[in-house]
């Protein structure tokens, strides 16, 4: 839930990048990481096993600026992808107000993504959230690979985006389509505030 | 060791006035084991002692007054005494004004020395 | 000293708690990690990750005490060389509320405790039912954000 503080005219929010295991959410993290003045963030907390793989999830905060005459500001989490951390995957989505679901684009990667997909869904709603109101959009990831082993974003589209999100094609690596995703998700979980609500409904 | 640290509160809590005593960790100020009466709250006496020992501690160094060995505090409703058990215990006790204070602090100094190392 | 907080109900508690149990750092936060109110952060940015890391102790201590059929753990301690914290948890109208305190050798665990338990009861007298929802932005605030995330991007 997006908290609000009229007096010193700030905002905050949270916003979650969920995903199959290596879809390359931390690498979005990093890339936002790298590009963003030191004013305007803080540092990249990143609790990760030996091999690198996230643990616990990701954490960067982001000074957006001002907007509307509000200083607003950002919490970029991720959550660990694979299967058997979903203890963890909750924990991290709770309060969220908004989610990037970042989707690895090869052709074998595909059922992982749905399952990601749908264990998102089922996390959401354990929380009693109407996911159908939780500002999100999709990335798909790694659309740098050959054409023979990535599905295009129009297969993913059909494949992936029931409830006609927002989609995004991204070479994360190489920052391509990064900032644009950033800026989606953004505009969904403001375009709430202006409309009154807080996050996603209770159901 | 805790049996040993019980007998020593027992030994204690039957010197006349009373109203409980209790093992206290000097650093943290958390109780370590307590033998007291109800009504008292075990938690603060121990924080609060633990802070007083402390800063008397403090102030007897600062003074060059050595070691603080026991701490006598008297108010109008009762009286706080401690020992301190180095390395990292205290012996507390809280006690009406009846207490027979030189018996209570030979009770507790004695507590404190036998749980020294 | 700065102290800082999103909803003015919690100043006069905190700065109590502040004062009483002589703590460096208080945060009170949500569950999820945002903050309501602060003391002693000099940066936002610090304030965040730190707020970030103590909400995720607290859930994930929460998750392994369902798991062992514990409703919570109550409170956490921590010590370290030079700074001891602790973490804990309050239900309040508000909503469930996590304090993360950081204190050094100025004052001890068994009174940030103590005096903790004390904040817990005022934060849960002062808090008010639910919160506030009503339209924040203006409805252009697009331009105002493409602004802020190019100068972000490329400032």
């Amino acid at each position: 839930m997006s908290l609000v503080n009229f007096t010193a005219r700030e905002i905050t929010c949270k916003i979650v990048y969920y995903g199959p295991g290596r879809s390359g959410k931390t690498t979005n993290l990093q890339y936002v990481y790298s590009q963003v003045p030191a004013d305007r963030k803080g540092r990249m907390v990143s609790l990760a096993t030996q091999t690198d793989r996230t643990l616990f999830f990701d954490f960067l905060p982001l000074d957006l600026g001002t907007i509307s005459g509000f200083a607003t500001k950002f919490q970029l989490y991720t959550v660990p992808g694979q299967v058997y951390y979903n203890a963890t995957r909750k924990l991290v989505l709770q309060g969220a107000d908004g989610v990037v679901f970042v989707a690895d684009s090869q052709l074998r990667q595909l059922d992982e993504n749905i399952e990601s997909l749908q264990n998102l869904q089922a996390n959401i709603l354990e929380q009693g959230v109407d996911a159908r109101t939780l500002p999100m959009v999709l990335q798909f990831n790694k659309q740098d690979l050959p054409e023979e082993l990535i599905l295009s974003p129009q297969e993913l589209d059909e494949a992936l985006n029931f409830r006609n999100l927002q989609t995004f094609p991204a070479d994360a690596l190489h920052g391509v389509g990064v900032f644009e995703t950033l800026k989606g998700i953004a505009a969904e979980v403001l375009r709430r505030l202006s409309q009154g609500g807080g996050g996603a409904r209770r159901i | 060791m805790s049996d040993e640290l019980g007998r020593a509160l027992d030994r204690i809590s039957r010197v006349r006035g009373m109203r409980g005593s209790m093992w206290v960790s000097a650093e943290d100020g958390i109780p370590v084991a307590q033998l007291l009466m109800e009504g008292v709250s075990g938690k603060a006496v121990a924080a609060l002692a633990a802070s007083l020992v402390r800063k008397i501690s403090g102030t007897a160094g600062a003074v060059g007054a050595g070691r603080v060995r026991f701490v006598q505090m008297e108010a109008a409703g009762g009286t706080l005494l401690a020992a301190l058990a180095p390395p990292d215990l205290l012996v507390v006790a809280l006690a009406d004004s009846r207490v027979n204070i030189g018996l209570a602090r030979i009770e507790m100094m004695r507590a404190a020395a036998a749980v020294a190392p | 000293m700065s102290t800082t907080v999103v909803e003015p109900w919690a100043e006069h508690p905190l700065l109590r708690y502040v004062a009483e149990s002589s703590a460096r750092l208080v945060v009170v936060m949500t569950p999820a990690g945002q903050v309501l109110a602060q003391h002693g952060f000099a940066r936002a940015v610090d304030l965040m990750a730190a707020s970030a890391l103590g909400a995720a102790i607290m859930a994930a201590a929460g998750a392994l005490a369902q798991q062992l059929g514990e409703r919570s753990f109550g409170a956490l301690f921590h010590a370290g060389e030079r700074h001891g914290i602790h973490l804990a948890s309050c239900a309040t109208p508000r909503g469930p509320l996590i304090v993360l305190t950081v204190f050094g050798k100025e004052t001890s665990i068994g009174l940030v405790g103590l005096f903790y338990d004390e904040f817990a009861a005022e934060l849960r007298r002062a808090a008010p039912a639910g919160q506030l929802r009503e339209p924040v932005l203006a409805a252009d605030f697009e331009a105002d954000l493409n602004r802020s995330l190019t100068s972000l991007f490329h400032g």
